[in-house]
């Protein structure tokens, strides 16, 4: 080989490993990146996925419960946020509960992070930001931007196509790490599976009377600024969303579960258990395709030229303008819509009701912002601090 | 903003052309398209110049999970074809059925169609059964010119074929539709424009070739024998089969391993004694441009959704009007495949399929048009997967485009029939059915 030619393919390598090196560091960064969850006055016990289906102990498929006591007995509601973990708007809320809500009567359970794995992902292809910050008063808080999927470090390799247990019906090969298409789960499934397995456990084993599951869905997408509700949630969901509307003035409809689309949340929960799911979608401009940059900037306010021009065009399926769609009006829906399906469920049925208390609802995170309600991590003993 | 994405996308192309102009092979061009690109984003901080490398770095993993089946199944095709496999099933093949023409040609359809239907991939097609059926074809005394072309239409064909359609997959779990009910929207036009594509393509017999001269060129390797070289697929597609039929008990392996375990049965029952690690390296520098093409496309992708580009795109398509936009799709949906592989149904399928469908055009059936449209793009430049394949796996020694173009008249059939589709989906919605 000719001395040049060795030279440059020397040069060649020495380049690469820097690009990678200094490429890859960030990504590890973001693997191992924690956040501090903050104890609230209401948190009674933490516990474990595992602490229902012991097989996931000591994996990444393990997820942290949150769970809020009251002094009454009464009914019990699971609340799971980051199901789709570059949705997370749902981790959001239910980090705002975890930290702020008292619980009266009945249990609530918080999972922040349900599908962790994909918490620790990124997005191959898709040019997200690693990270997204919310201002507070004291400083910045910042989170991680997740993926739809499990890591395939956690979970490899995926089939070439996946079939869903236990309907059999075909999906694509990337589902088979979508904890949104793993439902109703399977005991020696792989990991996704046994995630949702062993959430289906803790319904079952625990009588939880309602689960939520919140995400984020794109403006151009039908089923957006909804709540998706099987035959036996739709009456409940009919009258969240009535009464967000005519008392908070947000609008928020109601979509059928779908019955031959399996795998979801909000029809799996609702045929294999006796639990009430529902599913809420709030609308995320920074998923949808045609929009700019991927930037926080997007993520946080949700306003786009380009989703402007196609909701002139009348192209959207949610109203839209200058103000875009910002985290404030997605969070806040999710909080009021999640507690008024409590409330309505409560009034239904009063031997199994849950009363919580000191929830912001939709007003009140419009009006003072996400942060506002994020203690500073300094001001708190840290013994009620957990890093997830 | 628009304008700021719009100076971005003129960056990338005037880089991809220059780079193009002084002759610099199509990988090292997209890849210095990208840089520029994604410096050109760094002006305006979309992406923040610091956050280039991890961009890149992030980016080239898009389809790892595609370079590994690629590289697996070319090992595995080529170790049959060391054992002296290929050259044994296409002298069986053109002795056996070289008196039925036309049901030769069938049966060599159905075999190329099997692979890619199974697995989503028409690349795994051509890998798996591409050089023999190519061999085949040749001994049938199909024109040598039109052989690729045969092939790329048909791999094409294959990945679109059920029950397997990873453009249709992409499009359900994008836009929430449920991925049942494709078997006869897809089923069908595959079957009729695959039969119509070989009839076309390889009914007129080539330059005149003796059938003595031609089984006199193809060297047998002594030993070599039905079940020493059916064996390996009966292997690669046992396992494929075994977890379609017991899911939940058979383990997942993943087409790599698959490959993989196939290929140690081709080398443990060769009749010759094969050196791997040749094999393999030799497949590596075979595969190295298609690969690194797999990897930068991915680099390429990331920056244009972190610099807008990728959202313009999309936008662009969603703002044409609806009669225009028909007249527009045979274009732009093969074009965006070219360009973007399967980014391409993201990133212009799922707006549209929703924005049809607003309009009241039937979702299964205009994904499964779409689907059918998408295939050509993979014979377009600048990735040109399975056209590029074509020709590798047919050993043909004349110019891409000379041999491509020879499908047009499948490729307008396709594009005819795709549109139709689209036209009078709520009248085809009687295929749906599950």
């Amino acid at each position: 080989m000719k001395k040049g030619l060795v030279k440059f393919k020397l040069l060649a390598t020495a380049v690469l490993v820097i690009l990678i090196m200094a490429g890859g560091w960030p990504l590890w960064q973001h693997r191992h990146y924690q956040v501090k969850i903050i104890l609230g006055p209401g948190v009674t016990e933490v516990k474990k996925l595992s602490d229902y289906f012991p097989a996931i102990e000591d994996s990444l498929a393990d997820t942290r419960i949150y769970i809020l006591q009251g002094k009454e007995p009464g009914g019990r509601a699971l609340i799971m946020g980051n199901t789709h973990a570059n949705e997370p708007e749902g981790l959001l809320s239910v980090l705002i509960m975890i930290e702020k809500a008292v619980v009266e009567k009945g249990t609530l359970y918080l999972i922040p992070y349900f599908n962790h794995s994909g918490g620790l992902n990124t997005r191959p292809g898709e040019g997200y930001p690693l990270y997204f910050s919310i201002p507070t008063a004291w400083g910045k808080k910042t989170f991680r931007m997740g993926n739809r999927d499990a890591s395939p470090l956690d979970q490899w390799p995926d089939p070439d196509v996946y079939i869903h247990y236990p309907e059999k019906q075909m999906l694509s090969y990337l589902d088979i790490r979508n904890t949104n298409r793993t439902w109703p789960g399977r005991k020696n499934g792989l990991p996704m599976e046994q995630v949702t397995y062993a959430a289906m456990e803790l319904l079952r084993r625990d009588q939880v009377d309602l689960a939520i599951d919140l995400h984020g869905a794109e403006t151009m997408f039908p089923v957006t600024n909804c709540i998706v509700a099987p035959e036996k949630s739709i009456r409940l969901a009919t009258l969240a969303s009535l009464t967000v509307k005519s008392m908070e003035g947000f609008e928020n409809h109601v979509e059928p579960s779908p019955v031959k689309f399996r795998g979801l949340s909000h029809r799996e929960i609702g045929d294999y258990s006796d639990t009430l799911p529902f599913l809420l979608e709030s609308p995320m401009p920074f998923l949808d395709q045609p929009t700019g940059p991927k930037t926080e900037k997007l993520f946080l306010t949700g306003q786009d030229d380009f989703l402007l021009s196609l909701a002139k065009k009348k192209k959207l399926f949610v109203p839209y303008d200058e103000s875009g769609w910002p985290l404030e009006k997605r969070i806040g829906q999710h909080l009021s819509v999640s507690l008024e399906i409590i409330r309505q469920f409560s009034k239904k049925s009063p031997d199994r009701a849950i009363i919580i208390q000191n929830i912001p609802r939709y007003r009140d995170i419009v009006q003072h912002s996400v942060g506002y309600y994020f203690q500073n991590p300094a001001e708190v003993e840290p013994g009620k601090i957990i890093l997830d | 903003m628009i304008y700021q994405t719009i100076i971005i996308s003129a960056v990338l192309v005037i880089a991809y052309t220059l780079a193009q102009w002084r002759k610099l092979s199509v990988e090292i061009s997209l890849f210095l398209a990208t840089l520029a690109g994604a410096l050109a984003g760094a002006i305006f901080t979309t992406p923040p110049l610091a956050e280039i490398p991890r961009h890149l770095v992030e980016g080239s993993f898009t389809y790892l999970d595609v370079i590994l089946v690629f590289f697996t199944a070319t090992l595995f095709i080529t170790i049959i074809q060391e054992s002296g496999g290929i050259n044994f099933a296409v002298r069986q093949t053109v002795v056996g059925f070289a008196r039925f023409r036309f049901l030769a040609l069938f049966l060599l359809m159905i075999i190329v169609l099997i692979p890619g239907a199974l697995t989503g991939a028409g690349s795994v097609s051509l890998l798996v059964v591409g050089a023999p059926v190519a061999l085949a074809l040749k001994g049938l005394g199909v024109d040598e010119n039109k052989i690729p072309a045969i092939l790329f239409i048909l791999a094409g064909l294959a990945a679109a074929a059920p029950p397997v359609n990873i453009w249709a997959m992409i499009l359900c779990a994008g836009t929430a539709i449920p991925y049942v009910g494709f078997e006869l929207p897809l089923g069908i036009p595959v079957l009729l424009l695959g039969t119509a594509t070989i009839l076309i393509l390889g009914r007129q017999k080539g330059k005149k070739t003796e059938l003595n001269e031609f089984l006199s060129k193809i060297e047998i390797v002594p030993g070599m024998n039905w079940w020493r070289l059916l064996l390996p697929f009966v292997v690669f597609f046992g396992l494929v089969i075994a977890y379609r039929l017991w899911p939940f008990s058979f383990p997942i392996l993943g087409l790599p391993l698959e490959f993989i375990i196939a290929s140690l049965a081709a080398y443990l029952i060769s009749p010759v004694k094969i050196n791997l690690i040749k094999v393999a390296s030799s497949t590596v520098s075979k595969l190295l441009p298609l690969l690194s093409i797999m990897v930068i496309v991915g680099m390429l992708q990331q920056i244009m959704a972190a610099s807008g580009v990728k959202g313009l795109i999309s936008y662009s398509v969603l703002i044409i009007p609806i009669g225009l936009l028909f007249c527009l799709l045979p274009i732009i949906i093969p074009f965006s495949e070219g360009i973007l592989t399967y980014g391409g149904a993201a990133i212009i399928g799922i707006p549209l399929v929703w924005y049809l469908n607003s309009l009241g055009y039937h979702a299964t059936i205009i994904i499964a048009a779409l689907s059918l449209l998408w295939p050509l793009g993979d014979g377009l430049p600048p990735t040109a997967l399975i056209g590029r394949l074509s020709l590798i796996v047919s050993d043909y020694e004349g110019s891409y485009w000379s041999s491509i173009k020879k499908a047009w008249l499948p490729w307008a059939m396709i594009t005819v029939v795709a549109i139709l589709m689209i036209i009078f989906s709520s009248r085809l919605s009687f295929l749906v059915i599950g």
